[in-house]
């Protein structure tokens, strides 16, 4: 270029310019063209729109501002971004399902959605601006946010104890303490109990190794091309305790052998009186005989017994003890006898009471299981075992421990296994990262790798020595949900308060009572205190609520108050010192302080006062919807036929005032009585006597036909 | 032409190839649908085939009404046989939306809450404003609605978005 026309605009020059400048330009514009297009300030004016279309505009728009709106929790970890776009969480009128989301309220909850932010529960990313980032996972933040299905996880985390409005949770943690997960893993809340699987170390007494064989390789579960699960092929909705591990032949042959060869602790033999032998073992009714008494000491309580009716199979009875449909065809006769006369002789830790038997009755129930409670099919699939080799044994030593038995099963000579499998007991805050998916097809999270272990553990893990579990749909979610609900110890000290811890109840009564309880192992279906199973009723303040004359009657023969009930309370052959002593102690001792059985004198009640309460009773509140007087009345609560030889005066008074005070959870509504309906209810129950019906013995039992329902 | 034939069919018989396989594959989710066994969702009573999903303040009904109601209010209870025969006037079913559609919600709220009698009902009906919280009688009432056969229709606002979708 020459130098006079340097410095010279050319039209060239302009066009270039004015190019350039325009691009320059567009280029500018994009960074706020691209912010006015950022996906939360979309949903932000969708809102106003949105919101203009409501009646209720200027109260859903009072809070708005056209920023990013934020929750921040410091001292609970929490800066949650959520409300930037789910702009009506907390407008009452939004709840509606129609409302679109992100703009519905939140349905009300105990806690304030303010106070507590979103990803407390809902887990996500609180500080992202965007919907992917904030409820999938992401490779800087692999918590996505939970499926409102399994939200009940999240009560969980804090909620150690139990909450009535999560059933999901509740489920899955009683199914996670029912199947014995904590036997190998350590799981948050649920503790090892003392026995988990039954004691082995004389199972070579009590079963043979053929039986061994089958149960090794079907532990009762088989399913079937239609996904059922069935027990000794019998559709049922209980998943026997026992899981089925994957054993190689060698295996469960070495397996049978070391455990038929296991007799460290055999019951001492018990010989039946040869009179009584003598006396029925022809008689024709003997096995009848047995059934009855078998039924009339409502073994059915705990056991269940497979029955058909109309084609269909179904198990009936409860499941606390083992089901029996083919007990006979399993144990050995001589172990039955002695394991009925003194349970806890063979296995420590049993629950099952130890009845007062007489002679006839032991042989005759005993010879009613090994006649009827049989099935001659039930090993024609296991193989012909020879007598165990001493390289079996040895193998089925080693094997007890790798397979990890030794973790659920207590075996003389050896330690129990503790933390066979993994820690879970913060597996639910584990990143997907950190777990193993092996070459398994399913979506890369935590929720997926639960289930699918679950379900199938070799399928992430071929190497796992997790046993084969079968899943009901629902239950499966509830496990996973409380699963998902252990995340350890919380990050930070403001959370770890907010902690509810499990209350850890024990009842250790002392002196003779202790006896008699550990006897009849009262603990099994009553709860003491706290303490106990959940199967009858609540004892804590008997003293308060029966006389101690209803208590020692109805210990020595159990009426049911209940009629629909199908579980009754076991006829426990209780001695008079026995059912003494339990009443006396129950009547001293479990009294409610608010309940003073000596305060109200039934001598203060007058036949007036009954007429108006059996008024009361029968028109004002119609009290006969769920209670049952004489032949009429509602199932619901317990028949009153005897309420004056049962129940307290004083504890009546109190029951109808506040029942919920007295138990918690009780159906029954609270009433505004006054205090001249109460008295009068009072005097009108207390003038129901009915007497209880003599208790049939074993040797009344036989002449009458079972089915002595109580009342009338 | 022959090529173009060819393809054609090719492509149709993979179109009905995969709607075909995709029915089948819905067909079987639909059995095993884990929704089903659980908490957040209600079997139709008459058809158990048909099952009504539940949100929060829904499926906390169904907990309270199979804790207090179901002993009068359903033909069959979990626990044992239902209490509904033994009684006069025989109480409508939580399902039965000839009868319960009619009434507001207001006046449910108010019957569990105050009980028959104070309503000019039956007082076989007792109050439950003392056992239950508001909140929980209106989670009831929810669920109610959820399940009413025929469906429920709420009184719609016209004009607005509050009628029913």
């Amino acid at each position: 270029m020459p130098a006079e026309e340097m410095g010279k605009v050319t039209d060239r020059m302009r066009f270039v310019f004015a190019v350039s400048s325009l691009i320059f330009l567009a280029v500018l514009a994009i960074s706020p063209f691209k912010d006015y297009r950022r996906e939360w300030k979309q949903y932000k004016r969708s809102y106003l729109r949105f919101a203009q279309g409501r009646p209720d505009t200027k109260r859903l728009t009072a809070d708005y501002s056209p920023n990013i709106d934020q929750i921040w929790l410091p001292g609970m970890n929490v800066v949650d971004r959520c409300t930037t776009c789910h702009l009506g969480i907390t407008q009452a009128s939004l709840v509606d399902k129609s409302v679109p989301q992100p703009f519905r309220a939140h349905p009300p909850i105990p806690h304030n959605v303010r106070e507590w932010g979103c990803t407390i529960c809902h887990r996500g990313q609180g500080p992202a601006t965007e919907v992917a980032e904030a409820h999938e996972s992401t490779l800087a933040w692999e918590q996505p946010a939970l499926p409102i299905h399994f939200l009940q996880a999240s009560c969980g985390t804090c909620h150690q104890s139990e909450l009535a409005q999560t059933p999901q949770l509740a489920r899955g943690r009683k199914i996670l303490a029912e199947l014995n997960c904590q036997g190998c893993h350590k799981l948050q809340g649920i503790e090892r109990p003392a026995m988990l699987g039954p004691d082995l170390s004389s199972i070579g007494t009590k079963v043979s190794r053929e039986w061994i064989y089958k149960w090794l390789k079907e532990p009762r579960t088989i399913v079937d091309k239609d996904g059922n699960v069935t027990v000794n092929g019998y559709e049922t909705e209980e998943e026997p305790r026992m899981p089925k591990f994957r054993l190689s032949e060698t295996e469960l042959r070495a397996l049978t052998a070391y455990l038929s060869a296991q007799k460290a602790k055999p019951l001492a033999p018990y010989k039946i009186s040869p009179a009584v032998v003598a006396a029925w073992s022809k008689n024709p009714e003997l096995i009848s005989q047995g059934e009855l008494r078998f039924r009339q000491m409502f073994c059915s309580t705990c056991h269940s017994l497979a029955v058909t009716r109309a084609g269909e199979t179904k198990l009936i009875g409860g499941d606390i003890g083992p089901e029996l449909t083919k007990v006979g065809s399993k144990v050995n006769p001589d172990w039955l006898v002695g394991w009925l006369r003194d349970p806890e002789a063979y296995l420590p830790h049993t629950r099952m009471p130890r009845y007062g038997w007489s002679d006839e009755d032991l042989y005759k129930v005993t010879q009613y299981i090994s006649a009827k409670l049989v099935d001659s099919d039930l090993l024609s699939n296991v193989p012909k075992l020879d007598p165990p080799t001493d390289a079996e044994v040895q193998l089925g030593r080693r094997l007890f421990t790798e397979k990890g038995c030794a973790s659920c099963h207590l075996m003389e000579g050896l330690n129990p296994q503790k933390d066979f499998g993994p820690d879970l007991s913060a597996l639910g805050a584990k990143n997907a990262s950190e777990l193993e998916f092996g070459v398994a097809k399913i979506p890369h999270n935590l929720l997926s790798y639960i289930q699918a272990k679950l379900q199938d553990p070799v399928s992430v893990n071929p190497a796992a020595r997790m046993p084969q579990y079968n899943w009901e749909p629902g239950d499966l979610d509830a496990v996973t949900t409380a699963l998902l609900s252990m995340k350890g110890a919380p990050p930070t000290s403001a959370l770890q308060n907010l902690v509810v811890p499990r209350k850890e109840v024990t009842f250790h009564p002392t002196g003779s009572f202790a006896e008699v309880y550990e006897r009849y192992k009262c603990y099994t279906c009553h709860k003491f205190n706290g303490y106990g199973g959940d199967l009858a009723p609540d004892l804590t303040y008997e003293g308060s609520r029966a006389q101690r004359q209803w208590l020692m009657e109805f210990l020595k023969s159990p009426q049911t108050l209940r009629p629909t009930l199908i579980l009754r309370m076991p006829q426990l052959n209780m001695s008079d010192k026995d059912a003494a002593t339990l009443a006396d102690y129950l009547s001293m001792v479990m009294q409610h302080p608010a309940v003073n059985p000596t305060t109200t004198d039934t001598k203060q009640f007058t036949p007036v006062m009954a007429t108006l309460g059996k008024q009361l009773y029968e028109v004002k509140y119609q009290c006969q919807s769920c209670h049952t007087i004489g032949g009429t009345g509602g199932y619901v609560g317990p028949n009153l036929n005897n309420a004056g030889g049962w129940l307290t005066p004083a504890w009546i008074e109190a029951w109808l005032k506040n029942p919920q005070a007295l138990v918690p959870d009780s159906i029954e509504p609270r009433r505004n009585f006054t205090d001249e309906e109460i008295k009068a209810l009072t005097a009108y129950l207390m003038t129901l006597r009915a007497a209880i019906k003599p208790q049939k013995t074993a040797a009344l039992a036989g002449t009458h036909a079972m089915g002595q329902g109580a009342g009338r | 032409m022959r090529i173009l034939n060819l393809i054609g069919g090719a492509a149709l018989a993979t179109a009905v190839l995969c709607s075909w396989s995709g029915c089948r594959k819905h067909a079987e989710a639909a059995k095993t649908d884990p929704l089903w066994a659980s908490y957040d969702s209600e079997a139709d009573w008459t058809d158990s085939t048909k099952v009504t999903p539940l949100g929060y303040q829904q499926a906390q009904g169904k907990r309270v009404f199979y804790q207090y109601c179901v002993s009068c209010h359903a033909d069959a209870t979990p626990a044992g046989p239902s209490n509904r025969s033994n009684l006069t006037p025989v109480p409508p079913l939580l399902n039965d939306g000839g009868t319960l559609n009619t009434e507001s919600d207001e006046f449910l709220q108010n019957i569990v809450t105050l009980g028959g009698s104070a309503m000019g009902k039956s007082a076989m009906m007792p109050p439950y404003g003392c056992t239950l919280s508001a909140e929980e009688i209106r989670s009831v009432i929810a669920f109610t609605r959820a399940i009413a056969q025929p469906p429920y229709q709420p009184p719609g606002r016209p004009g607005s978005q509050y009628s029913a979708k």
